[in-house]
Order: C-alpha cells, then structure tokens, then sequence
C-alpha cells in the first residue's frame, strides 16, 4: 500500500508540505528562538507611523533579523507569529478532527449495531447537526464563553461539536452494509458481544473510508478556524493564528501586501497539501476506485 | 459628555481666501469659491455610522453637529472658521451671545427678526423653550445632561408630555425674548446653547416619539426622506435664505446620505471618485493606512484632505477605590512604564493620533498647560518603573486591564495589547479583559463594577476646560447608579471649589488659563494615564469646494461645501 501511495506524485509532494508544516508547528518556539524573535515583542522602530504603521523597506520589512518582515501597526516579527499561527491552525484543525472521528465512529456504529429503534432515534439527531448553519452557531457559542477558558481547545470542541454528523452518517452507512457480512454475522450468532462484534469486525472495515474522510475534515476545519478568527471569535490576542492575521490584513492589503501575501499562501499551501494527501490515500484505499483506475 | 458619537460631528468653514493656519495645513484648490455663486448640484455624504434618531431632543452633538445643524438652528452655533478662532461660538437664532446677570446664573437672548420654520411660520421663543422642555421627556433620551444639572429647579422635570406647566426657569416675556435662571453661575453658557436642543420646536407639529421621522426644519434644508441609521435626503427649505442666516451657505441643492459603509470603502470610492462619488464627503471616515500611504506632499490626493483636531482624549481610567490602584506608586510606574509610540501605532499612525502626556488635548482654547510629570519618553521607561515598584515593596505586579472586544471607537484588542507588552517590559503582567462593545460603558459606568483598569476616551462637548475636566474630576459627579464618568471615583472639595470657581467666570480666556492650571495639578496625581489624542484627516471628492477643517470640530462643514 506504502508503495503505491508513494507513486502517487500529488501524494508525495502534499505529504512532504504538511509534514513541512507539522515541524514547523511542532518546533515553532525552537524556530522562532532560532531567529531571535518571539511573538509579542513591539518594533516601533520599524514602523513608519506618519503612513499609518506600514513596516519600513521592502516587502513588509524583510531583514536578516526580521525573515519575513514585521507585522504593519505593531512591528511584531512575523516569522515568529508565522509559525507559532500554525500551531494555533494546525492544532485546532487536528484536535477537531480527531473529537468529530471519535464521536462520529461512536455514533455511527452504535446506529448501525443498534436496534431499529436507537438507529431512527440516532440517525434523526446526525441529522440535526448536519443542518445546523455551523458558521452562525459557532460564533454565537464562541461569543459566549468565558474568556478564561483556553481558547484553541474551545474552538476545536465547538468545531467538532458541530462537524461530526458527515463521520457519523459514513460510519452508520457502512456498518449496515459490513453487518451483513458472513463474518460478522457468524461473530453475532456465536455469541459476542456488541461491543465486541463492533470493535474486532466493524472498527476494521471503517478504518479506510474514516481515514480518507478525516484527511479531507482536517483542511476543511482549518479553513473553519481561519474563518472564526478571521471574524474575531477565534483565538485572543496577542496568540497569533493565520486566520486572525488574514482579518487584520484586510486594512493593510494595499499599503503592505506582503502582510496578506504570507499566511494567506501557507494556508493555501497547507489546505492542498491536505487535499493531496487526502485525494492520495482515497485512490489507494477505495477499492473500487482502485479498480477504476486499472 | 459622553463617548463621542460620530455622526454628529461638526466642522466648519470660512471663505477659502481667509482661511488661517489652525486646525491644519488646510488645503484650498479653490481659490475662487464665491458662497453668493455657489449654489447647485447634490452633494453625497458616506459615512460609516448613521443617524438613529433625528429628533433635535435626542441629538447628541457637539457645537450642534454637522448634518443636524443643517436641519436645526439654535440660539448659537460654532462659528465655523478654522484654527482657534473657530473655537467660539456665534450667533443664530439669537442676535448675539447672550447677556449674563446676576453674575452668570441669568442668560437672555433676543431672537433675530424674519425667522421662520420650513412652513413659513415665525419661530418664536416658546418654540425654543418647547424644544427645550422636550429634551426633558424620558421619552426622548439621548441629549446632553448639562441642562437637567444647569437650570434652576429642572433636575426632577419629566418633559412637557407629563408636565405641560413647562419648566418655570425659562421664561419668554415676548415673542423675541428668552430668559433662562440657572441653579449656579455658568459662564459656558453660549457653548451650550449650540446644542440641538436649543432648536425650535412648534408645539403644534410635535407627535412625540414620531417627530424624528419629519423634524421641522430651521434651517436650510428640510428632510425629504430619513431611514434611521441607513439614509437621509435632504432638499432645500424655501423659508430660509442667507439674509436670515449668514453662518451656513447652503450650496448644494440637495444632500444624499448614506450610512452603515466600511471606511476603507468610504475612502477608495472618494479617491476614486468615479460618477456621484466625485460630489463625495465624509464626516465620520477617517483615512486609512492605504490612503496615508498616498498621501504625499504635493500629491493629487494630498489636495484633496482636510486637517484638524477634534478635542479627545484616550486614556487608561485607574479606579483608584481599588487595589492596587488606589497606591499611587502603581499609578506612577505605570505612567512611566507606557509606550505611547506603540499605542500610536495601534491606533492608526502619527498622522490620525498624537501622544497625549496631559489629560486636556493639545488645543489653546480648552486651555492646555504642556507637562510631562512621569516622563516615559516616546517608548516608555520600563527601568524607572521598576525602580518605583521596588521603592514601593512591590513586585511581580499582576493587573488586569479592560477593554472593549472590537476597535471601532479605538479602545479595543489592538491598544490594550501594546499597552500589555509595554507593561511587560517593567515587570507588570496584564491580563486582558475583553468587554462587548454594547455593554462596555454600562459596566465601567457604574462604581460598583467597574474594573480598577480600563480604556477610556474622552472628547469635548465644546472647546472649553469645563466639558472635559468636571465630569472626569469633580467629585460631586461620581453616579453610583451607572453613566457615571469619573472613573478615578476621585473627591476631594479644594478641586469642587475651583471648579465652581472657574464656572463663575464669563471670560473664557481667562477661564482657560485656570483649567490648564487644575489639569497640570491632577496630573500629579496620576488619576488618569493620558494616551493619545484625536488628529482628524477626512478625504473629499474632486468636485468639492470651499472645503477645510474648522477649529471647533476638526473637519469641514457640510453647510458650507459646494459642488456646483
């Protein structure tokens, strides 16, 4: 499988990019301290104030101290806000993905095992989070909660919270079809229990179709963080995330583009390269795409 | 006064040949403007926030604000020249400032003769008394408070809907006279009467609550179609004419506003200029960083701008009923520890925001004293901070600072974050305390919760010491109830007295000189961390004429721009 992953050339470059990414994230103090920068740190210095703060020199202020340039209006070094952001986005989208994985798998199975009855009941409430406006309740939710409360980690919950219906909907679908199957059937009558039926005959089967759709949830939670922060419901100042630097942008995209420029283009390179990733696992994975495609 | 409230800025004109240096290097690309020849054409106004109410009781402007003064004349109105000699006030309906008795605590005025409503009916000084007396209605809330306080025997009135007795302090002898007994001597008073509840109101027309949706015009123009908060067209009033009014030339035939527009839209479409929008003015969009940026000397845009200064203040409220605040060696590190370079930047650059060291802004007629008692320098002194920290046995300072959740009025994330890495720097951690922008003033308004640090702004009702300093520092203004603006929860009787001393004076020059005075003395005391203050720089479309910033409000008058 491992092979014929790797001759897929989109796969290998989109898993080369987020692997890029997830460093970056993960070694993002290293890397800042690595630059002799931090996040918070004001500039006023390198602003030209009389024009507004834009950053002075070209391309938004790029040094050999400042890599890419300083933040218009603050002067923070954007290289450390960079990659302390794509903590913030990777880590929201990750967490996110993983909770709607858990309780959609959960949901799912317990529909598709259960009774006539928990399955109506359970189907009715997927479908309730599916048609719930995600956008306008996420930021009526995040609007109310405490502040004290850590941010990122709200933001992946209520993400999740309202993201795990499509999960759910695939797993119930194809436990009803794996419950046919000879080999479950046989485990049922000789006795085992539901929760063993569904862990050592069902877990098995889901594993491909979750593992493509969650490569695809993750770059779509991304762009559900840049979003909630882009409307100023994400993450609190002064942690950076790619989202929130795209909305402060906004005021700056003429007078400093490079400020728009740079976490717009690592989004965009960090959702494709998820994309890819995603696409490159579905065509290994799927059987029937597999066959389609000899 | 309260926060500032946008859409009721004002501004004012002269004739282009006179304009002085003042407010601003005022530009005129319009050397010939004649205001006998002037007269044509529709001007555009876009702004970001609209009228919500456009009844004269519940206007809350400054020197009678910029597009209600086209609607309303009062007893007085600013005198809409630029510099300093715009920071008076002038005759309007009245036919001169005012004549003080009793030492100040009388005023009476003479109404002009030929003045009329938009019906053709004479305006009379019971018209003026009923707009007054309207003001009072709990219906109509949203005036200034000053009159309730001012006037003798006012403070319990409940508006003529419920009392229709009328306020028994002003009274009209005639037709043409209006008397008002004050509870104190009030040497501001001229100032005051600019407000839009000094306008005319005939009892006969007034439908309550509904009187907003035609409010009978004074002045040039009358309301030919009002949708609160979205759209105001105005069209010219054939009762009035420049023999009756020589303070507003009225070029334009017809005024279309338009509110609830983003500012960085507001000023692409007035450089741009294309179609109506050449005829465009704003009165509430100040430029952004993309317009600064092309805002060189010498440039076709740079022709295009007006520049002035709107008495305001923004600063750090210490409520000093709470620890550690009520330790003044807090408030003084603090004071030496801030960075007002970065707040500057915070705020949109030195071009739009100057740094403040002192509570009053920088203008002669408010009568600003410069001091500098805690010097931070341009970029804070987090050394000396520490030092008086230690000196006082304090370390590993922990505060928190409220803020308001968005930057619209300019108190928000972005100043509360320099103000936290400028604290960092001397030691002290800062935690933030976002509060929704609705709600803000109620809670920092009421003594028992407000915060012991927040952001605050403060901005002038009219060019004097007074509006600014009383409501800020006179300890017989600390309102448990809530809206209560003296967020140092600061008495002490010696500064009461003084300010009722300076009330007492008619001269505001010589006013002047003592609140600058008071203002340096409270300075000391560290009440209040004055940040920055408002500069105000407003683009105006290719056609528009006759326009710069006047000395009162910082930018120009719709009611003497042209178009034609």
């Amino acid at each position: 499988m491992i092979r014929a992953l790797l001759r897929d050339r989109g796969f290998v470059v989109g898993a080369v990019i987020a692997t890029g990414m997830v460093l970056v994230a993960v070694t993002a103090p290293l890397l800042a301290a690595l630059a002799g920068q931090d996040y918070t740190t004001y500039h006023d210095t390198l602003l030209d104030s009389a024009r507004g703060g834009v950053p002075i020199g070209a391309f938004g202020g790029v040094s050999g101290e400042h890599w890419l340039g300083v933040e218009p209006g603050t002067g923070r070094d954007l290289f450390a806000r960079v990659v302390y952001g794509a903590r913030v986005s990777l880590g929201v989208a990750v967490g996110a993905t993983i909770l709607e994985v858990l309780l959609g798998v959960g949901v799912g199975i317990a529909a598709g095992l259960g009774g006539r009855w928990a399955d109506a009941g359970l189907s009715r409430v997927i479908d309730l989070v599916l048609s719930i406006p995600s956008l306008v309740l996420a930021i009526s939710l995040l609007a109310i909660v405490p502040q004290d409360w850590p941010r990122p980690l709200i933001l992946a919950v209520v993400i999740a919270l309202l993201g795990w219906g499509g999960t759910a909907r695939i797993s119930r679908g194809e436990t009803l079809s794996l419950r046919t199957r000879d080999y479950v059937a046989a485990a049922q009558v000789a006795g085992a229990p539901w929760w063993r039926v569904a862990r050592r005959e069902i877990l098995p089967g889901l594993t491909a179709p979750i593992l493509t759709y969650a490569a695809l949830l993750l770059p779509t939670n991304m762009v559900a963080e840049a979003g909630l922060s882009f409307l100023g419901v994400g993450v609190r100042p002064p942690t950076p995330s790619w989202g929130q630097m795209l909305s402060t942008a906004t005021t700056w995209f003429r007078a400093d583009p490079a400020y728009v420029i740079i976490p717009g283009l690592l989004l965009f390179l960090t959702l494709l390269s998820f994309v890819l990733v995603a696409n490159g696992l579905r065509r290994v994975l799927d059987p029937r795409q597999r066959e389609i495609l000899r | 006064m309260r926060r500032f409230v946008p859409i009721v800025l004002t501004a004012t004109v002269l004739l282009a040949g006179c304009q002085g240096g003042g407010g601003g290097d005022t530009t005129t690309s319009n050397a010939a403007f004649d205001p006998a020849t002037c007269q044509g054409g529709t001007l555009t106004v876009l702004n970001q926030g609209g009228i919500t109410h456009l009844d004269p009781a519940r206007l809350y402007t400054s020197g009678g604000g910029n597009l209600p003064s086209l609607l309303f004349r009062t007893l007085t109105t600013r005198n809409r020249q630029p510099g300093d000699a715009g920071t008076k006030p002038a005759p309007d309906l009245a036919t001169d400032l005012g004549t003080p008795s009793d030492g100040a605590k009388t005023w009476t005025y003479h109404l002009r003769d030929g003045i009329q409503f938009e019906d053709g009916t004479p305006i009379t000084a019971a018209d003026v008394k009923y707009g007054i007396e309207r003001s009072f209605a709990p219906e109509l809330p949203g005036g200034a408070p000053y009159l309730r306080d001012w006037l003798a025997g006012a403070a319990d009135y409940q508006g003529p809907y419920k009392q229709p007795d009328g306020i028994t302090s002003i009274e009209t002898p005639d037709d043409k006279t209006i008397v008002f007994k004050l509870s104190k001597p009030e040497g501001d008073f001229p100032f005051l009467a600019t407000a839009t509840q000094f306008a005319p109101v005939p009892k006969a027309k007034d439908n309550g609550v509904d009187y907003e949706k035609h409010p009978i015009s004074s002045g040039p123009y009358q309301v030919e179609s009002y949708e609160p908060k979205k759209s105001l067209v105005l069209v010219r009033n054939t009762h009035w004419s420049t023999k009756i009014d020589e303070l507003r030339y009225a070029c334009p035939d017809r005024i279309e506003v338009t509110s609830g527009l983003d500012s960085a839209v507001i000023n692409q479409r007035i450089v741009t200029g294309a179609g109506q929008d050449a005829n465009a003015v704003t009165t509430d969009a100040v430029v952004g960083p993309e317009q600064l940026a092309q805002l060189g000397t010498g440039s076709e845009l740079d022709k295009r701008v007006t520049r002035g200064e709107f008495p305001s203040t923004t600063y750090l409220a210490f409520n000093t009923k709470k620890a550690p605040f009520d330790n003044p060696k807090v408030r003084e590190a603090l004071s030496y520890a801030i960075n007002r370079t970065s707040v500057v930047n915070a705020l949109g650059g030195s071009a739009v925001v100057g740094p403040s060291t002192t509570f009053l802004p920088p203008q002669k007629a408010l009568g600003y004293q410069q001091y500098d008692w805690f010097p931070a320098g341009d970029t804070g002194a987090p050394d000396k901070a520490k030092q008086v920290l230690a000196e006082a046995g304090l370390s590993n300072l922990s505060i928190e600072l409220a803020h308001e959740n968005d930057d619209s009025e300019g108190i928000g994330p972005k100043v509360a974050s320099a103000i936290q890495e400028a604290f960092k720097q001397a030691g002290v951690t800062v935690k933030l305390n976002a509060i929704d922008t609705g709600t803000y003033r109620d809670i920092t308004g009421k003594p028992a919760t407000q915060p012991g640090l927040s952001l605050a702004t403060w901005g002038a009702d009219w060019p004097s010491g007074g509006p600014f300093l009383i409501p800020i520092f006179d300890g017989r203004q600390i309102i448990t109830a809530g809206g209560n603006f003296n967020l140092a929860q600061y008495n002490d009787p010696e500064v009461n007295a003084e300010i009722d001393a300076i009330n007492a004076l008619t001269d505001p020059a010589a006013a002047a000189a003592r609140w600058g005075a008071l203002d340096a003395k409270l300075g000391k005391l560290a009440l209040v961390l004055p940040l920055t203050h408002e500069k105000d720089v407003y683009l105006y479309g290719k056609n528009v004429k006759n326009a710069y910033a006047d000395g009162w409000r910082g930018q120009l008058d719709v009611g003497r721009v042209s178009v034609k």
